[in-house]
């Protein structure tokens, strides 16, 4: 990790409700570049939530949130920082109507301005490197779940992403396709990119975390490197979490 | 390698859209011939009783040709009209924008709480009087002279009309899409109508398609309204060869021949757009 101390995502006390439902309680966070951080908790905790907020899928209720120097308010500022992060979901979203290859180039050719060559090319490659070559042809709904979501990584790294937020990316994954999935978010942590995963993968969160954050009830209530966290929890909710995930 | 979490049941990924499952493309080609024999069969019918009966079936044809071309130009301009309308109309109705969600919402409702002659009548006869009330509040000769253009009002009270249930098919179209795809859309930094416009539309077309082409077949029907504000319309021609030659029966039965030749065709054009968006993809 590169020593560059000025966080590229800083959160500063978020708060987020829907309706009567308080899902995030005062967040704050701070993600320095290169760092790869994964959050944990329960389910209802308010992890997608707070990812979503992160790119303004959601709107907070109060707080403030900066990602790469520019504060997201505006609604041109919102579309720029957008541009920086990539989100890839639980159910995929790939385009249905498109091939893969023109789920890589859409948003290359319309907010990247790049030409129709130029962005065949960059998605062509990013396809080689997620190792789907062959399926540029094929349509969302022909092709794997694991693929579909290897499909959609490379989707969002065709705009070149500072920051790459994903939302438990193998939990809709049949259990023989999500290592390939992992592959690929691992290979993309070791080349230093930002990432804050919600994930499930203890394995995955021990082998590319620099940082686990336990959330419950919409707050933080713990963070710290893996090593320490899974072996050595100070709170009594992230002890009875982790028993519950760790032990099998 | 990886351990699982188990605490928490992932939820199950959306639905995919269904027409992008592999169907496989034999037969199609069946289903096309045997309603087009249909067609081709009242066309048929048609021809026959023109050329073996000239007098009065080819008499009537010739003498409400014209009323075709009003029908046929009312009914194609309005549709084209109407699905910007209701294109715009389901925009709004989803819109988070409480003031154009009011606005729409409060034109579906109204315009489909009257009946659709009613309003044809009124566009034709009231609307004029409004236009002219203002031309002279306001000193604008051109408008205090307004005269009312019948094709003119016509479409514009059909638009009008159809154009609300457009939008409830728009609406109804654009919320069948998951959520997910407009959200993907906006996470890659496409602005709301970027991702409506790549993304979502495109996906709702083919849901919206099959009642939108019913709304043409009915707007074909319901057109010969129109021959209730001065417009000479086939069924408006029909009545006029009546009056002169009174015989009902033969002339009547063609005109229904007519009207359904047109809406069987529409039918048949319909189902293979329909086809053709299904397949290609
Ligand atoms: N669109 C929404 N409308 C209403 N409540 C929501 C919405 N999204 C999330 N919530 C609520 O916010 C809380 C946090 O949800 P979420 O962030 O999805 O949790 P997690 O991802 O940790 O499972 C939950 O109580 C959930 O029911
Ligand atoms: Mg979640």
């Amino acid at each position: 990790m590169k020593d560059n101390n000025e966080p590229i995502i800083k959160i500063e006390n978020i708060h987020k409700r829907f309706g009567k439902v308080h899902a995030l309680r005062g967040v704050n966070l701070q993600v320095k570049k290169g760092e790869v951080v994964v959050i944990v908790g329960p389910s209802g905790s308010g992890k997608s939530t707070l990812l979503r907020c992160i790119n303004r899928l959601e709107e907070y209720t109060s707080g403030k949130i900066i990602v790469d120097g520019i504060p997201l308010d505006t609604a041109q500022n919102i579309n720029l920082v957008r541009q920086e992060i990539g989100m890839v979901f639980q159910s995929f979203n790939l385009f249905a109507h498109l091939t893969v290859l023109d789920n890589l180039m859409l948003a290359q050719k319309i907010i990247r301005k790049r030409s129709p060559e130029e962005s065949r090319k960059i998605a062509v490659d990013l396809l080689k490197k997620v190792g789907i070559p062959e399926k540029l042809n094929a349509y969302p709904a022909q092709i794997s779940g694991g693929q579909q979501q290897r499909v959609a990584i490379a989707r969002a790294l065709a705009m070149n992403p500072r920051i790459m937020l994903f939302d438990e990316p193998t939990s809709a994954l049949d259990p023989e396709m999500i290592k390939e999935v992992l592959d690929v978010m691992m290979q993309l942590a070791k080349e230093g990119m930002t990432m804050v995963v919600v994930s499930h993968e203890m394995g995955f969160a021990r082998a590319a975390a620099h940082r686990i954050i336990f959330m419950d009830e919409g707050q933080i209530i713990e963070e710290a490197p893996p090593e320490v966290l899974f072996t050595n929890p100070k709170q009594e909710r992230t002890k009875r979490f982790l028993s519950k995930v760790l032990n099998h | 390698m990886f351990g699982r979490l188990q605490t928490e049941r992932p939820e199950p990924p959306e639905t995919k859209v269904p027409e992008l499952e592999n169907i496989p493309e034999a037969g199609i080609g069946y289903h096309i011939d045997a309603w087009w024999w249909l067609v081709a069969l009242v066309a048929g019918i048609i021809a026959i009783l023109s050329i073996t009966k000239p007098d009065p079936y080819w008499r009537i044809v010739l003498f409400v040709r014209d009323g075709i071309g009003i029908t046929v130009l009312i009914t194609v301009v309005s549709f084209i009209l109407m699905l910007f309308v209701g294109m715009l109309g389901g925009l709004g109705r989803i819109s988070k924008n409480k003031f154009i969600h009011l606005v729409t919402t409060l034109y579906v409702e109204l315009v489909r709480g009257i009946p659709l002659l009613v309003q044809l009548i009124w566009w034709y006869f009231a609307f004029p009087v409004i236009i002219k009330q203002i031309g002279v509040w306001t000193h604008i000769s051109f408008l205090e002279n307004y005269e009312a253009n019948a094709i003119v009002l016509a479409i514009f009270g059909f638009v009008f009309c159809y154009g609300a249930y457009m939008s409830e098919i728009f609406r109804a179209g654009i919320q069948s899409i998951p959520k997910g795809q407009m959200e993907a859309a906006r996470s890659l930094g496409m602005s709301y109508f970027q991702s409506m416009r790549y993304v979502v539309l495109p996906q709702a077309i083919r849901v919206i398609l099959p009642p939108v082409g019913n709304e043409f077949i009915a707007l074909l029907k319901d057109s010969s309204l129109v021959s209730a504000v001065a417009l000479a319309d086939l069924t408006r021609r029909g009545r006029e060869f009546m009056a002169a030659n009174f015989d009902p029966l033969q002339v009547w039965t063609m005109i229904a021949l007519l009207y359904l030749v047109m809406t069987l065709f529409s039918a048949r054009i319909v189902n293979y757009i329909e086809r053709r968006t299904k397949f290609e993809r």
